[in-house]
């Protein structure tokens, strides 16, 4: 069953930029959800979309809908698109770098209430390399300890879709994989949806139940992960195709970038 | 012995004062320059309350009190909230217009005289003796009032739920706004207190000597104090403002007492030289200022 529906969405940065265009996305209840692209390509927007980040940018959803589980969410204030259940983990940024480790955790507002020291537990069980560094600050985190302390105050919100932006960005191959199990196991465990933008399709191949790719702000092809797996683009330009059937940069930089400017 | 006692009752001020300013710069980054002002509105508040409540001083301070948290919030409300998100600079802009609204507001109903809310409520203010030193009740209330304050308010930053969600505000606004917090509450509940300690310590100091329209002035003297502990710490201030108090009271005893008002300022610009972030203040980065 489908839980969050973006529908036909424009998203328009500074009333000329038009970063998004006519993007239709779903995810379902329990699924993981991959959103695939090149730099660029309008998957940052998209979630900011979702988790209504975009007023601070002077951005608007200029058309189209997105819907939560029936409640219309475009452009409304991010807190009250947290309370309803949708949770950011930020490309950047997104760890208080002042505030410890369990600090970081007992801040977030829980949606729905709850105990959070319970929930706390719940989270350092996934995570146990958060639970030996609980004192220390934010900011003196490895970038892969950062990664998993924003999953771990994310899912302090106790989120029905946790969105989690670029989550392999910087991060060794090792610790990208420990990741993606985690992932796995967290929906498996606590019934969550997952949306996740990638970079690289490979790292979202193995765990996404279902994958769209966007290219200049539009979605250019969607399917599940056969589907993606077996088809000839995505295979070229994000899974590097074999040797001489891989195409040149030049022949891949003649997909112009998504900015466009109007009047 | 006189000296450490005055050095104290001035840095229990500068102190109170300057916690409020911290607060509001601390989740915001907004400069309130109208908090003398919003200060002296509350030792106005205290006259406007003695009248109401006639034979009842305890209640007459307690309902001032708490007025001005509640102006505080309307303040806000009404005036900053919309300034979320705009440039720092307009909303420190808004706060002096605020600042000369609030002066001509209470010129208009109170009149620019001296006032003696002490004596509006019936209150004496009769002089204690520790040792050969002397202070006055209301300036020893007012000492215990900054302990207090500064007390809870660790404890509640440092412990509180909200007190770190107002860290954490502070910190990063977006990522706290995707965390569920409200922002405009975290926002609210700062001016509440900033108003609020900010009033107490105006209403102590007219309950200890009258005040007259001028009283911002030492609301301004208060801030070098906040600066030089570093604007976002409260530890900080409370060490700046024993500075800046002892500074001013050893000057005005060995020097010249007309020095009062040029002291606090003195150590600010010595202080700006040397450590521009503050004493305990978070370095900026060059690309937010
Ligand atoms: N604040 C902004 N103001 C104006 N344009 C913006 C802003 N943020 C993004 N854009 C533009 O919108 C387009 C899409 O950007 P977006 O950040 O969504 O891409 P992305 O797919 O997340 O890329 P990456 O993989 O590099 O993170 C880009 O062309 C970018 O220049
Ligand atoms: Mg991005």
């Amino acid at each position: 069953m489908t839980m969050l529906r973006v529908e036909t969405i424009e998203v328009v940065y500074k009333r000329v930029i038009t970063a998004v265009q006519g993007v239709t996305l779903a995810v379902g209840e329990r699924q993981i959800v991959a959103l695939l692209g090149t730099n660029g390509a309008g998957k940052t927007t998209t979630l900011r979309a979702i988790s209504g980040f975009l007023g601070l940018d002077d951005a608007r959803i200029t058309e189209g809908s997105i819907t939560f589980n029936g409640h219309r969410l475009d452009n409304r204030p991010p807190h009250q698109i947290a309370a309803r259940g949708l949770t950011l983990v930020p490309e950047r940024e997104k760890v208080f770098p002042n505030l410890t480790v369990a600090e970081n955790l007992m801040a977030p507002v829980p949606h729905g209430g709850g105990d959070q020291r319970r929930q706390a537990e719940r989270v350092y069980h996934f995570f146990p390399r958060l639970a030996e560094l609980r004192n220390r600050v934010g900011g003196l985190l490895s970038g892969g300890e950062r990664q998993m302390l924003a999953i771990a105050s994310a899912l302090m919100c106790r989120p029905k879709v946790l969105l989690i932006d670029e989550l392999s960005l910087g991060l060794a191959p090792i610790v990208v994989d420990d990741l993606k199990r985690r992932l796995v196991a967290i929906r498996d465990e606590l019934g969550i949806s997952i949306l996740l933008v990638e970079q690289s399709a490979a790292v979202a191949l193995e765990i996404a139940d279902y994958a769209y790719v966007m290219e200049n702000g539009r979605v250019v092809f969607d399917g599940d992960r056969s589907r993606l797996a077996g088809h000839k683009d995505v295979q070229e330009f994000y899974l590097g195709g074999t040797g001489s059937a891989r195409r040149s940069y030049r022949d891949v930089k003649q997909y112009r970038r998504s900015r466009r400017w109007y009047g | 012995m006189q000296l450490v006692v005055n050095i104290l009752v001035l840095a229990s001020i500068y102190a109170l004062i300057a916690c409020g300013y911290v607060l509001i710069y601390r989740v915001s980054r907004v400069l309130n320059l109208a908090h003398g002002e919003l200060m002296m509105l509350g030792a106005y508040l205290v006259l406007a309350t003695a009248s109401l409540f006639d034979q009842h001083p305890a209640l007459a301070l307690a309902a001032a009190v708490f007025l001005s948290l509640v102006s505080g919030g309307l303040v806000y409300v009404f005036l900053m909230r919309k300034m979320t998100g705009e440039m720092v600079l307009a909303a420190i802009l808004t706060t002096v217009a605020l600042g000369i609204f609030i002066k001509g507001m209470v010129v208009l109903i109170w009149s620019a005289q001296q006032q003696y809310p002490a004596q509006a409520l019936g209150v004496s203010n009769p002089s204690l003796s520790i040792g050969v030193a002397s202070i006055s009740l209301w300036s020893a209330a007012l000492v215990g009032v900054t302990a207090s304050t500064y007390a809870s308010l660790f404890v509640f930053l440092r412990f509180g739920r909200w007190g770190m969600r107002m860290r954490a505000a502070g910190q990063n606004p977006l990522l706290a706004a995707q965390r569920g917090i409200n922002l405009h509450g975290i926002y609210a509940l700062a001016w509440c207190l900033s108003t609020l300690t900010g009033a107490c310590a105006g209403i102590l100091m007219a309950l200890d000597s009258g005040f007259t329209v001028n009283m911002p002035v030492i609301g301004l003297k208060a801030f070098p104090a906040a600066l030089v502990g570093g604007l976002d710490s409260l530890g900080g201030a409370l060490l700046g403002a024993l500075i800046v108090a002892s500074a001013e009271v050893l000057l005005i005893y060995y020097v010249d007492p007309l020095l009062s008002d040029v002291v606090p300022f003195l150590v600010l610009i010595a202080m700006l030289i040397v450590r521009p972030w503050g004493l305990f203040g978070t370095r900026e980065e060059l690309d937010r200022v």
